[in-house]
C-alpha cells in the first residue's frame, strides 16, 4: 500500500494546516446555549475558507476533495485541536443521504445552508421504546393537504436542544416494522414541536427529547420515496458507523496526546497500554487507507464502529490511569467516550451485524 | 454471617432504604446527611470497644455497614472515621486513645491523612502539652477523606501519628468527578501537632480492606440494578436480558462480584489487603462500565444513577493508591 501523498494533496494539507494554526481557539462546551453559538460561528468561519465540507461539490460550498484528502483534512483538524463539529450530524449523516436519495431542489435548498451552519441539524430517530430496535418506532406521519402531520416522541437527539432542524423516521404505513417508514425533515421550532433538553453525565444538555404534536411537514421535505424510509435511513447509518463520523484523525491526535502524557508521567505499569492505544490508532488509520477505494459501508461499517468506539474508551482510560484523576483536558473526552459504544447503534448490535451479515452465522 | 451480623445488615439496609438520598446529600454544604450519620452511629457501626464509649462493634460489623453504604453510594463519614478509630485503637498511647475514641463514638467526624501526605515534622520543645512528644508540621495532605469537615484530624508522616487541631491549619474541599465522596486538601504551616502514636503499615491494610468492602457493596448493587433493568427493558419483542450476549456478561460479572466479596472479606494482612484493593477496584470498575453499556442511552443521562456508580468506581480505584501502585508492591511478594 502506498501511503505517500500526491502534490495536490500536500498543497491542500499545507493550506489547511496554516489556516488552522491561525484560527483555532478554544470554545465553550457546545452543549450550552452560548457555546453552541460559538461553535456555529466557528463553522461559518470554516465555511468562509471553504473548509467546512471539503469533500462536497463546489456548488454547495465544498471543494470536491478526494477521500484521501478528506482523511488528511481530518488529521490536520484534530492535530490542531480544533473544535468539535456542531454541524456533524447534518454534514456526515444527512448530507450523504441527500446526495444519494434527495432531489436537486432539496440539495440546492438544504446543503449550502448546512455548510455555513445557518441550519444546524439534529438526528431524530430513536424513541423511548425504539433504541436498538429502531424498526419498532411508533411516531407517525399522517397525510394531509400538501404534506404530512407528525405525531409522537423522539429521544436522545444530540444537540436538538439548540439545533434548528431535524431529520427523522416516521411510520406512514402500510406494513409493520421496517416497512411503511418514511424519512422526513422538520423544523425544530415549528408549531407543535416541544423540545425538552436532557442533561448528560457531565450535567450539560447534550441531547433532547422531541415531542411532536401534529407538526406540519411539506411534501418537499420527504427524502426518498414514501414508505422507503428504512432503506434511506440505513444509508445514513452506514456513514454514522463507518469512518465519516469518526475519522482516524481524531484518534491519531488523541494517541499523540497520550504518548505526550506518558513522557511527562512515565509509569512502566501502563507502558504497554499506552503503546496498545497508539497502535490501535495507527491500525485504524491503515484500515481506512486500505479502504480508500471502497469505503466501508453497510455491514463493513460495523467493523469500524466497534473498533473506533472501543479504541476511544481505551485511550481515555489509559490517560486517566496515568494522571490518577479525571484531570481537565481528558475528563470530558473520557465521559463522552463512554457513550461511543452506545450511540450510532450499540456495539452489541454491531456484533450481531458482523456475526450474521458478514460471517453468515445462523440467526 | 452470624445472626447478629445479619440483623445488623438488615438494620443498616432498612435505614438506608428509608433515609438515604444521595442526590439530596451531595447538594448539602457538607455533602452528607447528618441525621442519617447520627442514626448509623446509634446502630453501632464504628469499630470502637465499649470501654471507650463505643458499641463494641468490630471491623466485621464495620465492613458490613460499609458494604451497605457502598450499595447505595451514600455519602458518609464512616470510612474516614473507622480508619481513624482503628489507628487510635491499635497505634496510639492509652492517654490519647480514650479521649479521642469517645468523641468519635459520639459521632464526631474523624479522619486520618496517610496516603498522599507530604509533611515534615520539626520537634518542638516548648509545646504546651507536657506529657506528649510534640512537633510542628509543614506541608500538605491531599485526597483526605472528609478532610475539610473532620473535627478530629490525624496526620501520618509515615513514621508517627499526629493529632492536629483543625483550627491551626487551612483546608479546602477538593471536588473530584465522584461527587459522592468528600475529599479535601489540608495545608499545614507550622501547625502544632501532638504526637499520639506510631504509624503502622497495618493501618494502611485496614484502610484498604475497609474500602474494598465498600467497593464490593457498590459493585453488587450496580449489577443487581443492571439485571433488574435487563429483565424489564424490551427490544425486538423480548426482554434484553434474554439475549445471550448480555446474559453471559452479567453471569461473568456475578462471578466477579462474588470473588471480589471473598477477597474483601479475607483481607487481613499486607498481601491480602493489597490483593483485595486491586481486585475489588477492577471488579467494581468492570461492573460499573457494563452497567452503563447494558442500560444504553439512559445511562448517559444525569438523572440515571449509572454515572454515579461509574464515577464512584473510578474515584475508588484511585483512592489509597491505584491498582498499579499496589501491584508494584505485590510484585515484591511474588518474587519471594
Ligand atoms: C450520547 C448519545 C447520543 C445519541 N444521539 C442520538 C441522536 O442524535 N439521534 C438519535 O436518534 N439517537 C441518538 N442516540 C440514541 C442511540 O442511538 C441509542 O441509545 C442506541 O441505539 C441504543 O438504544 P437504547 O438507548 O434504547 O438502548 P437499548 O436498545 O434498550 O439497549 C440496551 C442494551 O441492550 C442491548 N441490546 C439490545 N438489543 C440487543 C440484541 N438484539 N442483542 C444483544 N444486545 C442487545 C444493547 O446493546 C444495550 O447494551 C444517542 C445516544 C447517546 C448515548
Amino acid at each position: 500500500m502506498d501511503l505517500s501523498l500526491d502534490a495536490a494533496t500536500i498543497e491542500f494539507q499545507a493550506e489547511v494546516r496554516s489556516w488552522l494554526a491561525t484560527h483555532v481557539r478554544p470554545l465553550s462546551s457546545m452543549d450550552t446555549p452560548d457555546g453552541f453559538e460559538e461553535h456555529r460561528a466557528w463553522e461559518r468561519q470554516l465555511a468562509s475558507a471553504r473548509l467546512s465540507v471539503v469533500s462536497w461539490p463546489a456548488e454547495f460550498g465544498g471543494r470536491e476533495a478526494s477521500l484521501l484528502q478528506w482523511l488528511v483534512f481530518e488529521e490536520e483538524y484534530h492535530a490542531a485541536g480544533a473544535p468539535g463539529r456542531v454541524s456533524q450530524n447534518g454534514i456526515f449523516l444527512l448530507a450523504p443521504t441527500l446526495f444519494a436519495f434527495g432531489t436537486d431542489e432539496q440539495r440546492a435548498r438544504i446543503l449550502p445552508a448546512m455548510a455555513r451552519a445557518d441550519e444546524v441539524w439534529a438526528q431524530a430517530w430513536s424513541e423511548p421504546e425504539a433504541g436498538s430496535d429502531l424498526a419498532s418506532l411508533r411516531s407517525t406521519a399522517v397525510r394531509c393537504d400538501g404534506g404530512w402531520l407528525l405525531r409522537g416522541q423522539k429521544t436522545w437527539s444530540s444537540r436538538a436542544a439548540f439545533a434548528d432542524r431535524a431529520f427523522g423516521l416516521f411510520r406512514t404505513g402500510p406494513g409493520e416494522r421496517h416497512r411503511g417508514l418514511t424519512y422526513l425533515l422538520f423544523d425544530l421550532r415549528a408549531e407543535g414541536v416541544s423540545v425538552r433538553p436532557i442533561a448528560q453525565l457531565d450535567g450539560e444538555p447534550g441531547f433532547a427529547e422531541i415531542f411532536l404534536d401534529d407538526v406540519f411537514v411539506p411534501d418537499h421535505d420527504v427524502v426518498g420515496a414514501v414508505g422507503d424510509g428504512w432503506r434511506v435511513a440505513m444509508s445514513t447509518a452506514g456513514n454514522e458507523r463507518g469512518l465519516t463520523l469518526r475519522s482516524p484523525g481524531r484518534f491519531l491526535a488523541a494517541a499523540g496526546r497520550l504518548v505526550e502524557l506518558y513522557r511527562k508521567n512515565p509509569d512502566p505499569a501502563l507502558r504497554d497500554r499506552v503503546v496498545d492505544a497508539w497502535i490501535g490508532a495507527q491500525a485504524y488509520r491503515l484500515h481506512t487507507f486500505g479502504a480508500l477505494s471502497s469505503p466501508p459501508s453497510g455491514p463493513a461499517a460495523s467493523v469500524t464502529k466497534v473498533f473506533w468506539s472501543e479504541l476511544d474508551v481505551a485511550l481515555h482510560e489509559t490517560a486517566l490511569d496515568l494522571l490518577g484523576e479525571a484531570a481537565p483536558g481528558w475528563r470530558d473526552g473520557w465521559l463522552f467516550s463512554l457513550a461511543g459504544p452506545i450511540y450510532a447503534g450499540t456495539n452489541e448490535i454491531q456484533r450481531n451485524v458482523i456475526a450474521e451479515r458478514i460471517l453468515g452465522l445462523p440467526r | 454471617m452470624t445472626p447478629e451480623q445479619l440483623a445488623l445488615r438488615d438494620a443498616v439496609r432498612g435505614l438506608l432504604d428509608k433515609h438515604s438520598d444521595v442526590r439530596a446529600a451531595i447538594e448539602t454544604p457538607h455533602g452528607y446527611d447528618k441525621d442519617l450519620w447520627a442514626r448509623l452511629t446509634d446502630i453501632g457501626v464504628l469499630p470502637i470497644p465499649e470501654q471507650y464509649g463505643g458499641s463494641g462493634a468490630t471491623f466485621d460489623e464495620t465492613r458490613i455497614a460499609l458494604e451497605e453504604l457502598g450499595r447505595t453510594l451514600t455519602p458518609s463519614p464512616l470510612l474516614a472515621s473507622a480508619i481513624a478509630a482503628h489507628a487510635l485503637l491499635t497505634s496510639t498511647g492509652a492517654e490519647f486513645r480514650g479521649r479521642l475514641l469517645r468523641r468519635i463514638a459520639e459521632g464526631a467526624v474523624a479522619t486520618l491523612a496517610w496516603d498522599s501526605v507530604a509533611v515534615t515534622a520539626t520537634p518542638a520543645i516548648d509545646y504546651p502539652e507536657v506529657n506528649a512528644a510534640s512537633d510542628y508540621l509543614d506541608g500538605a495532605a491531599r485526597y483526605v477523606l472528609d478532610g475539610d469537615l473532620a473535627e478530629i484530624l490525624l496526620v501520618s508522616d509515615g513514621e508517627f501519628l499526629y493529632e492536629v487541631d483543625p483550627a491551626t491549619l487551612s483546608r479546602e474541599h477538593t471536588p473530584t468527578i465522584d461527587q459522592t465522596r468528600r475529599l479535601a486538601t489540608v495545608h499545614l504551616s507550622n501547625a502544632p501537632a501532638l504526637r499520639v502514636g506510631r504509624w503502622s503499615p497495618e493501618i494502611r491494610d485496614f484502610a484498604l480492606a475497609a474500602l474494598s468492602a465498600e467497593q464490593v457493596g457498590a459493585a453488587a448493587r450496580a449489577l443487581e440494578l443492571t439485571v433488574e433493568y435487563t429483565k424489564t427493558r424490551v427490544q425486538f419483542g423480548k426482554p434484553i436480558g434474554s439475549f445471550q450476549a448480555l446474559k453471559h456478561r452479567m453471569a461473568d460479572l456475578h462471578v466477579l462480584v462474588e470473588t471480589a466479596r471473598s477477597a474483601a472479606l479475607a483481607a487481613n494482612d499486607e498481601v491480602s489487603a493489597a490483593v483485595a484493593k486491586v481486585y475489588c477496584s477492577e471488579a467494581f470498575f468492570s461492573v460499573a462500565a457494563e452497567m452503563v453499556q447494558l442500560h444504553g442511552g439512559i445511562a448517559i443521562t444525569w438523572e440515571h444513577d449509572a454515572h454515579l456508580y461509574f464515577k464512584r468506581a473510578h474515584g475508588s480505584r484511585q483512592l489509597f493508591g491505584s491498582p498499579q501502585d499496589h501491584i508494584r508492591r505485590l510484585t515484591r511478594f511474588a518474587h519471594r
